[in-house]
């Protein structure tokens, strides 16, 4: 939305959805702090949006829906298909990964400690479960680094993807282990991505795998691993890793115009 | 031709509609107002959505599915309740004319406060949802039920997504007025 001509009242809707652009946002949020009216719309719009969120009831699709669509269609739930097989294959290969671990301390000690995948899909869940997904709640990159500043000894790089199609929600700060660690959480569509920043001495960056149904990427740039977890579809999830590393990181702006 | 016995075709149904179903159904049951009817309409569209599942290209599922969903809630309502479904062009131009007419007059419509907005009975807010015209609904409904985004919602209600932002804009007005008048009511 780039029209700054529209009717504010119109445009705080989709300011309070997150659906402005930074320009507009800007403009908007100027216009709401001289504009007592138009700041209580916003508050009636956000207190409408909790209502309907946390009172209005939600109602499951009937059991027998699913079934009779299957039979209609033909088709059979996923899982049902893979649990009906249970094959020799299966067994030898789990056989073969105990023989694996089992083959040595080395291969431990030179991959990252999956334990540390495993808090960061933790961290990332709880998040999502929690009434807010981050402790500090911009899309301002210049409010989100100064946050963790004050925090932490180390910042992390914060960049603002949202040209890409990854709108900043915030950060917030995540334990891994006893090791305070920022984490960055991104929005695409309706989804969340966390990316957490250890330094690299802690774990290696490892394969792409997946955890409990959430995708982990994880990556090393500068000193900095960097692990990415989310829902969204794998294609997007590398695609906002692409963007994350491709980015300029603040301060370096190769165009500096203010 | 589609196939109907393709296992690759079950398989991709099974993972890009099935996971949907739920939203599916809530949206349908939004619009015809019914749960036996839904269930029809959901139905429909899943037929619709199996023969279709070939030219699914991976892009968004849900927002595809709800596209089919609301399609098949459209020909259900144009079948049985063909009066729901005013013309919107009209339905905008009435609403423009009341809505400057009251301020001619000095009648800003009532506008509660957020706190009572917060305190609204989920009962009433239902009802007041069920009560706006079908555009304005399904917007309000994909909007803050289901959590789309503009973009998915312009896509899913095939309109630009400025229009999208002003149905939203009149459909959480409308709310906001009825809560209002109810509070009216209750309290008198």
């Amino acid at each position: 939305m780039t029209t700054s001509t529209t009717d504010p009242r119109l445009l705080v809707h989709a300011y309070v959805d997150g659906e402005l652009d930074p320009a507009n946002a800007l403009e908007l949020e100027r216009q709401l702090a001289n504009d007592p009216a138009l700041a209580a719309e916003r508050e009636r719009i956000e207190a409408l949006r909790r209502t309907i969120a946390e009172r209005l009831p939600r109602e499951a699709a009937p059991v027998g829906l699913a079934r009779r669509i299957e039979a209609a269609v033909g088709a059979r739930p996923a899982p049902a298909r893979i649990a009906s097989h249970p094959s020799w294959r299966a067994l030898a290969a789990s056989v073969a990964v105990a023989a694996f671990l089992g083959s040595g301390a080395t291969w431990l000690a030179l991959s990252p400690a999956p334990a540390d995948a495993d808090m960061i899909v933790a961290n990332h869940v709880r998040a999502l479960m929690a009434p807010h997904p981050v402790d500090v709640d911009s899309s301002d990159r210049h409010t989100v680094k100064p946050w963790f500043s004050g925090r932490i000894p180390e910042a992390p790089r914060v960049v603002d993807l949202s040209n890409d199609g990854f709108a900043l929600v915030g950060g917030r700060i995540d334990v891994i282990g006893r090791t305070p660690v920022p984490t960055l959480v991104y929005r695409v569509r309706q989804h969340l991505i966390s990316v957490s920043a250890l330094p690299a001495g802690r774990a290696a960056a490892m394969p792409a795998e997946q955890i409990a149904g959430y995708d982990v990427v994880s990556w090393t740039d500068d000193g900095v691993t960097y692990w990415a977890v989310s829902n969204v579809a794998a294609a997007d999830l590398n695609a906002f890793v692409k963007a994350f590393r491709a980015a300029t990181p603040e301060g370096a702006t190769p165009n500096p115009s203010h | 031709m589609v196939s109907l016995s393709s296992e690759d075709d079950q398989a991709r149904f099974a993972s890009v509609v099935l996971p949907h179903l739920a939203d599916a159904y809530a949206l349908a049951r939004w619009l015809t107002g019914d749960r036996a009817d839904a269930e029809d309409v959901v139905q429909e569209a899943c037929l619709r959505a199996f023969r279709g599942i070939g030219g699914f290209a991976g892009m968004n599922a849900r927002a595809w599915l709800l596209t089919i969903v609301r399609h098949a809630a459209y020909t259900w309502l144009g079948k049985n309740r063909s009066a729901s479904l005013l013309v919107v062009d009209d339905l905008e131009a009435v609403e423009r004319q009341q809505a400057s007419g009251a301020s001619a007059f000095g009648q800003e419509p009532q506008t509660p406060e957020a706190a009572l907005i917060a305190g609204a009975d989920a009962r009433r807010l239902e009802a007041a949802i069920a009560e706006l015209p079908v555009p304005f609904r399904e917007t309000l409904v994909l909007r803050d039920v289901q959590g789309l985004d503009y973009r998915e919602i312009a896509e899913v209600t095939k309109v630009p997504i400025g229009t999208v932002m002003s149905r939203l804009a009149r459909a959480r007005r409308r709310l906001m007025q009825r809560i209002a008048e109810g509070e009216e009511k209750a309290g008198s």
